[in-house]
């Protein structure tokens, strides 16, 4: 467990000192749900407040962003070199695989501190039930999706322009075709439709209930929790299956 | 029981064969060299022994433990130097070796002095607290074959650790590969340059397109190639052709040349035990021997033998 530390402690120092991108990422945030949240919560008028459902989206959508970085950054120590030398160190291809998901995991902890304090400030009114149940989503969540990420990763091993490619395609698919910025029942059906096979349909709903929206506007959360839970192992098994069987360091010369 | 051995090893790259059928072994306590041009597999079978890459198909074992089915076991007693010093471009030197020597479990009590030694010995103290990204191309090829030196390894995998590094830091890194193999570890060292190789080896492997082409003693490689010394004598004789035929009848000598009636140029094998036979020659003939200059086969000549094309010119293709 030591080395699983060491290694995610001695990656993620450089990255504070200072912390640009978390401030920056907070900071937009701010800005998003400040400026952007509280002008269109005033034109739309179907669900209660759209500013709180804004913000939860906002905060999905950074979940999904880092899941995406993790299996990006994995790609990135592949072809820096880093990825043979983790590979070549006495730690088991398991505890290295934990070790990427567990830096993942603090990583968006970090980066979701501000932007949850927020949101949950803006909806008010919850039970520390209702909040750890809904971080437990996010975190469940953010596995899954970087556990996709990570599978896909082994495409850029191919071709990283491949990688790319998919990668960006699927996030603009995922995040749009989905119930992240609109609710499921104002979707038309086409769209609807699609959103029905996007993960964050059901990580945003799911979310969305622990935090006492309406339950009528959202998935039933038994589903939403069977299908995020599976995404979750499906994904990080896959992945844990390509690192422990698959993978190898990009041969340089 | 062989330090490291492998049998019947390949790894394919799509169509390219990296390693074909490959019988190897490295004795207990030894520095065995990989010579070969760029190519010719020797990064390859690096990375298999250190479980970095996996086998297509055949078996390595490093202190009897498989790297197919034992790698984390394998990984626990080796450690390697990559050819390319990356991957940690915001660290600092001396975090990233306290880093290394944290996790391949180097003593806390011993580990600040052997990394301020290290540093001070490879000439890195004074960068010890500059990003890897500031760091020249000799600093950070110094600084990964480092990480070798503070783990202190019982198979230690160098490859091409002087590359990038001026001649006198070559030296500080062969003077600790030897200190190295004094306290007991073995040691493979992949590399293209011949005086490296002759400075280091106990045993050299030529490696070419994926397979093991000679494998011995530099002396013996060395030796093995018929009329690879080449002995030039200048010497004083009232009847050179006479001379020149009773010099061609000395035991390994392939051809004599002159180049003037009293300058000879002999191709032989073994100049060591040829020149005292040439010298009683000389004697018997009444010739006067005024210089004798005796020049050995170098690695590269060994390759051009084997191969039948030259290091240099393979390693620049």
């Amino acid at each position: 467990m030591s080395n699983i530390l060491r290694l995610i402690w001695f990656d993620l120092k450089p990255e504070l000192k200072p912390p640009v991108w978390i401030i920056m990422e907070w900071s937009v945030f701010l800005v998003q749900v400040g400026v952007y949240g509280a002008m269109i919560s005033q034109l739309v008028t179907g669900i209660g407040n759209y500013s709180q459902f804004f913000a939860v989206g906002l905060v999905i959508m950074i979940t999904f962003d880092l899941g995406s970085h993790i299996g990006r950054h994995f790609v990135e120590h592949a072809h820096e070199g880093r990825l043979p030398y983790l590979l070549s160190l006495p730690i088991s291809r398991s505890k290295l695989f934990l070790t990427i998901a567990l830096q993942g995991g603090t990583e968006l902890a970090l980066m979701l501190a501000v932007p949850l304090t927020v949101t949950l400030l803006i909806i008010g009114n919850l039970t520390w039930v209702s909040v750890v149940a809904c971080v437990l989503a996010l975190f469940l969540l953010g596995f899954g999706v970087a556990g996709l990420m990570l599978a896909l990763s082994f495409i850029a091993f191919k071709s990283s322009d491949l990688y790319t490619a998919i990668v960006t395609g699927l996030s603009t698919i995922i995040i749009r075709f989905s119930t992240v910025l609109y609710p499921f029942i104002f979707l038309p059906p086409q769209y609807a439709t699609a959103a029905a096979f996007s993960p964050l349909t059901y990580g945003s709903d799911l979310i969305r209930f622990f935090l006492g929206f309406d339950p009528s506007i959202l998935l039933n959360p038994y589903y939403a929790v069977s299908v995020v839970a599976a995404l979750a192992v499906s994904t990080l098994g896959l992945g844990l299956f390509l690192v422990q069987r698959l993978v190898e360091g990009v041969k340089s010369a | 029981m062989y330090a490291v051995e492998t049998k019947d090893l390949t790894k394919r790259y799509g169509k390219t064969w990296a390693l074909k059928n490959l019988d190897f072994t490295i004795d207990e306590n030894e520095i065995m060299v990989l010579l070969g041009p760029n190519g010719s597999g020797k990064t390859t079978l690096l990375l298999i022994l250190a479980t970095v890459l996996k086998p297509t198909s055949g078996q390595a074992e490093v202190m009897g433990l498989d790297v197919s089915t034992q790698s984390t076991r394998v990984r626990q007693i080796l450690g390697i130097a990559f050819q390319e010093a990356r991957g940690f471009w915001r660290h600092k030197p001396a975090d990233i070796l306290r880093f290394h020597a944290s996790v391949c479990g180097v003593p806390r009590a011993k580990r600040d002095t052997l990394i301020e030694n290290l540093l001070r010995d490879l000439e890195l103290w004074d960068a010890r607290n500059k990003l890897f990204m500031h760091l020249s191309g000799g600093q950070t090829k110094r600084l990964e074959v480092a990480k070798v030196f503070v783990h202190r390894p019982k198979f230690a995998i160098l490859d091409e650790p002087s590359s990038q590094v001026d001649l006198r830091g070559k030296r500080k890194i062969w003077a600790q590969i030897h200190k190295l193999q004094e306290e007991g570890s073995t040691i493979l060292v992949a590399t293209n340059e011949v005086r490296e190789a002759e400075y280091l080896a106990d045993r050299v492997t030529v490696l070419d397109k994926g397979k093991s082409v000679v494998c011995d003693t530099v002396r013996q490689l060395k030796d093995s190639i018929t009329g690879g010394d080449i002995v030039e004598l200048e010497i004083d004789s009232p009847e050179p052709q006479i001379l020149k035929r009773a010099l061609g009848q000395i035991d390994g000598t392939v051809k004599i040349t002159n180049s003037s009636s009293n300058r000879f140029k002999a191709y032989v094998s073994m100049a060591e035990s040829w020149v005292p036979k040439m010298t009683d020659t000389c004697y018997r003939s009444k010739a006067r021997i005024l210089s004798i200059r005796v020049t050995e086969p170098s690695l590269d000549d060994v390759f051009l033998h084997f191969t039948g094309r030259a290091l240099r010119e393979t390693s620049n293709e």
